[in-house]
This record gives C-alpha cells, sequence and structure tokens, in this order.
C-alpha cells in the first residue's frame, strides 16, 4: 500500500498523461507491418532502458533514411528552457538560432508552453536516428527523448541490420499490436 | 621483325577474372562492419561528447579523497546529514542508517515508508521527510513525531532546521514549507508571486535542495534557473546567485545544482549531476574551487545508462559539510559515500 502511494506521489509529480500524442498513429502503422511481414506476428522494436545512442541506428538500418527516429516522452519531459536535448552545452542563448541547436538536422521544434517552461517535438522526416539529442537528455534532463523503430517505414526484416550491429542488445522483437516499447512513468514495462 | 601473335587463352581470363571477383568480394565482406564495432560512421557533428566539458583544470581541485569511504548498504540511497560530532546519517530504502565518524555501522533505524531527505539537530533530534510527510525521530531512533501528511502530490527533498524554524522543500508542490520545531505549519515560501518579486521555483525533476545559513537566511536552490535563491524566515527574496553556464564556475543543465550545502566558514558547497561535479563558492556565491570532479567521482565518460524511469531521472549526488571543513558526498546510485579533505597548502 505505502509502495502504491509512493508511486502515485510519482506519477502525479511527473504529469500523467499528454504521452499518447508522441507516437500518434500507431494502430495503423502496426496493422501495416503485420500485413508485411507476418512472422510469428513480430516486429523490431528498441529497448529504451537498454540502448545508449550509439549512431549505429542512424546508418546500419538499410533504408536510406533509417526507420528509427527520435521519439519524446512527454509525461516524463520536464519542459525545461534550457533542454539539453535541444540545445548545445555551451548555448549562446537559450532560443531557437541554428548555432544553438544541438540536433545536426534541425529536427526538433521547440515551442514556447508558458513562462519557463518549452515543449519539445521531433520532426520525423527530418530525424535520421543519431540519437544525439538522447544522450543529451539523458546525460542533464529527465532521459524523455529515446530512440524507437517507426513502423510505418520499417522494413521489418528478418535479419535486421541494426539490431546485429546494436552493442547494447536493445533490440528485440515485439508483438506487433504493441509495436512500440514506451518509456513510462511509473513501470519498467 | 615478325612479331609472333599470342594467343592468350580465355579460359586464363576467366579465371583471372574469378579470382579478381572472389579476392574483391572477400575484401569487401572483411570490410563490411555487420557487427557495429567500427562504430556508426557518422560524422563529428552527431556525436555528443562531453569529454572536453568533463575535465577540470587540476589547479582549481583544492579537496582530495580522504581514505574513509563508507558503503551505505542501501540499494538505493537518498539523503546524507551529519550531526555535531561527526556521525553520518543516510537516508535510503525504507531506513535511516547511522555510521560513527570512522564510517563504523552504528545503528539502522527502520522507517514506515520511503525516505528523500533527512537533517539532524543540534539536541540529536533526527527529522525526516517519509513519503508525504515529516516524521520526527529522538537520538535513539524511536518516532517522537509525525506531521500532517501534505497530499499525494508531495515529494519531500530536503529538510532543514535552524532554531525553532523547520523547512521544508517540497518539490511536487514547488514551494518550501516553514513550520514551527512543533510541527505548526506557519507558512509557505517562494511561490510565484510578481508583486513581490518573487519567480516562482522551476523544478523539472525531483531535485530541489535547501539550507539555513548561520545568520537564519533560508537558501534555496532554484534547479530550472540554476540558481541559489536567498529568503528570509518570512519569504522575502533577498538576493540570488548562481551563473548558467557549463563553465567550472556555473551550474549546467537542466536541474542543477542538485545539492546544496554550508560549510562552518558560511561558504557553500554544490553538487551538480549530468556533469559530475562538486564545488565551492564563498558567502557570496563566489566561485572557490573544485572539491571533485566527474574524474575524481569516477564518473568520467559514463554514459546514462538507467533501467527505471526514476533512476533516469534520479541519479546525482547528496552533499554535506562536517564541521571540521570535510566535504561528505553521497554517490545515490553507487550507495557510497565519499569523504574529501582540504589539501595541504604546497601540496
Ligand atoms: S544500435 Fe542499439 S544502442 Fe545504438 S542507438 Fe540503436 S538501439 Fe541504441
Ligand atoms: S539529434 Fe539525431 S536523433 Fe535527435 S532529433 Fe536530431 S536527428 Fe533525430
Ligand atoms: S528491420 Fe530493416 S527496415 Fe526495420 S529498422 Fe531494421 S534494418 Fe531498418
Amino acid at each position: 500500500m505505502a509502495n502504491d502511494k509512493e508511486n502515485l506521489t510519482r506519477r502525479k509529480f511527473l504529469r500523467e498523461g499528454l504521452w499518447g500524442a508522441c507516437l500518434a498513429g500507431t494502430g495503423t502503422a502496426a496493422g501495416l507491418s503485420i500485413a508485411r511481414n507476418n512472422r510469428d506476428n513480430t516486429v523490431w522494436q528498441i529497448d529504451p532502458y537498454k540502448c545508449i545512442a550509439c549512431g549505429n541506428c542512424a546508418t546500419f538500418c538499410v533504408l536510406e533514411n533509417s526507420a528509427v527516429k527520435c521519439v519524446q516522452a512527454y509525461a516524463i519531459c520536464g519542459y525545461c528552457d534550457l533542454c539539453t536535448g535541444y540545445l548545445v552545452p555551451e548555448p549562446k542563448a537559450l532560443d531557437t538560432g541554428a548555432e544553438n541547436e544541438l540536433c545536426p538536422t534541425g529536427a526538433i521544434k521547440r515551442t514556447y508552453v508558458e513562462d519557463p517552461y518549452y515543449e519539445y517535438t521531433i520532426d520525423e522526416s527530418l530525424c535520421n536516428g543519431c540519437g544525439k539529442c538522447v544522450n543529451g537528455c539523458a546525460a542533464f534532463g529527465n532521459g524523455s527523448l529515446f530512440l524507437q523503430v517507426r513502423h510505418d517505414r520499417c522494413k521489418n526484416c528478418n535479419e535486421c541490420a541494426i539490431a546485429a550491429a546494436c552493442p547494447s542488445q536493445a533490440f528485440k522483437r515485439v508483438p506487433a499490436d504493441q509495436p512500440y516499447l514506451l518509456k513510462k512513468v511509473d513501470a519498467k514495462e | 621483325m615478325h612479331r609472333i601473335p599470342r594467343r592468350i587463352d580465355s579460359s586464363l581470363i576467366v579465371a583471372a577474372l574469378l579470382i579478381a571477383a572472389v579476392v574483391t568480394g572477400a575484401v569487401s565482406i572483411l570490410r563490411l562492419d555487420t557487427t557495429g564495432r567500427s562504430g556508426s560512421g557518422l560524422s563529428e557533428e552527431f556525436a555528443y561528447n562531453l569529454q572536453k566539458l568533463a575535465a577540470v583544470d587540476p589547479d582549481l581541485i583544492l579537496y582530495a579523497e580522504s581514505g574513509l569511504r563508507v558503503s551505505t548498504g542501501f540499494r538505493q540511497s537518498r539523503a546524507i546529514a551529519l550531526d555535531s560530532s561527526g556521525r553520518m546519517y543516510v537516508a535510503g530504502d525504507r531506513a535511516i542508517g547511522v555510521f560513527g565518524a570512522a564510517g563504523n555501522p552504528e545503528k539502522l533505524v527502520e522507517l514506515s515508508g520511503e525516505p528523500r531527505s533527512l537533517t539532524v539537530s543540534d539536541d540529536g533530534k533526527i527529522y525526516v521527510g517519509v513519503g508525504d510527510h515529516v516524521e520526527v525521530l529522538s537520538a535513539e531512533g524511536q518516532q517522537v513525531a509525525s506531521w500532517n501528511p501534505l497530499g499525494d502530490e508531495a515529494v519531500l527533498t530536503s529538510i532543514a532546521k535552524h532554531k525553532d524554524d523547520v523547512f521544508v522543500a517540497d518539490a511536487g508542490h514547488r514551494i518550501v514549507l516553514h513550520y514551527d520545531a512543533a510541527g505548526t505549519l506557519v507558512g509557505h515560501i517562494g511561490a510565484k508571486n510578481p508583486d513581490k518579486n518573487v519567480p516562482g521555483f522551476v523544478i523539472p525533476s525531483p531535485h530541489f535542495d535547501l539550507a539555513v545559513s548561520r545568520d537564519g537566511l533560508l537558501r534555496v536552490v532554484n534547479p530550472g534557473r540554476n540558481r541559489i535563491e536567498t529568503y528570509t524566515r518570512d519569504g522575502d527574496l533577498e538576493f540570488a546567485w548562481g551563473e548558467r553556464s557549463v563553465d567550472i564556475k556555473g551550474f549546467c543543465g537542466c536541474c542543477n545544482p542538485v545539492s546544496l550545502a554550508i560549510g562552518p566558514d558560511g561558504g557553500f558547497v554544490t553538487a551538480e549531476k549530468g556533469l559530475d561535479r562538486v564545488k565551492v563558492y564563498n558567502s557570496d556565491g563566489g566561485f572557490v574551487g573544485v572539491v571533485a570532479g566527474p574524474a575524481q567521482l569516477g564518473k568520467e565518460g559514463q554514459l546514462k545508462v538507467c533501467n527505471t524511469p526514476e533512476e533516469c531521472q534520479g541519479g546525482g549526488l547528496d552533499v554535506a559539510v562536517g564541521m571540521d571543513g570535510r566535504v561528505y558526498v553521497l554517490d545515490v546510485t553507487d550507495n557510497v559515500i565519499r569523504v574529501f579533505a582540504k589539501k595541504e597548502a604546497g601540496r
């Protein structure tokens, strides 16, 4: 009971709720994957608690633009002005100037919410899954940015080229009807 | 002179081509990295490298680790406090561990819930934040009081006592609670109030520390603004110090400093996460030097891999300062206390 209370407290502190928005359309995506490859009705996914954002996801995918993208767990994000996933470690200013942006492809958008909070969203068409922002967020922030295989583009290869190259065994097969391994506020799985 | 036309055997050409193809294939297979061991091949602009920033000028490091290293025995250590005789009190798991000044375990006081913060008063009483309320224990570890619960959202990350005042940092409600020693709530400090020029606390993660200096002024970390704010016991904001920067003099990231303590000379000791650094500032907030950087704390080049959301948000260090000026650093992930003493002049 005491433990339940601890969890509840933590959940409340971390603002439950906005999470669903970040992977909109996952149901459709899962359907597509199943149609493409029915192997055990499973698809590839990254365990966010094992991934060390090594960069291999950006270059080892058989697709020209990797199927792995950065996603945002809004319920965990601190909405920080000084976002270390968005800003270079030594920003000249806390603003959207290109010289201050950490993401080499400009895939992260910063939107003012209210003083002093900002929301960070990923433009997946620009993201190559390099994981630079994931490292920045994990080092100083709450670790709300993480990598996921996006099933609207993944070919669900029998032998995933990234899985073979992953140094931390973060790639695994998951049920196609639950194709994402999300970071949750209150539990690992 | 006649040249004798040489007829090249076509089977030789085919054989040569075959060998060349096999060699080329073998070389490309050997060169093809399917294991990822040769790295991603991404250019430097895609790398997140803190190595350069983690380096601390050795001349700035004014402290050295003493031989004393104490394992807390907890799975999850949370906070450290010292009493006037140098005894160490560590809150962790669902208990408080008490260690003698030499690091010898003295006592384990079981608690009803998970503690996050504690302080020890001059009379030996232990004030501990457990779940949503404060508990007061005698020096022997018997519960003498349990104050009113503060609601499900309360996350009590720091407690300090000065004379008859007890200040409690509640990260969940982003406020400091002011109690008297009997547990009567006197008031709230730090709520956003533009008329009084109080900006409000910005707390992206459950790191929200405070301390009281000998003059009775309350020093509160505003982690989202990377500064330390000074309040009177009536809640008036007097001044703030702290520079937002990755430079050694400043605080960087969204939640730093994660810990604050006040030394016997009135100066401050701070601890940061991300770039794990423990530093000293004078009583005006001027940078004095470094107690330990990432290398001294054994955190250099560590990639953060966490197993639970709380672990991902947590980590970090808690600090306390002894009457002799020694700095006690609690590593909440490695569950160990490291003690640093000022280097002798000339060393
Ligand atoms: S290869 Fe593995 S560790 Fe590297 S970024 Fe991809 S999932 Fe993470
Ligand atoms: S830094 Fe890399 S992983 Fe992050 S949004 Fe940009 S391209 Fe994607
Ligand atoms: S399964 Fe194929 S398409 Fe999908 S991430 Fe792996 S290599 Fe890329």
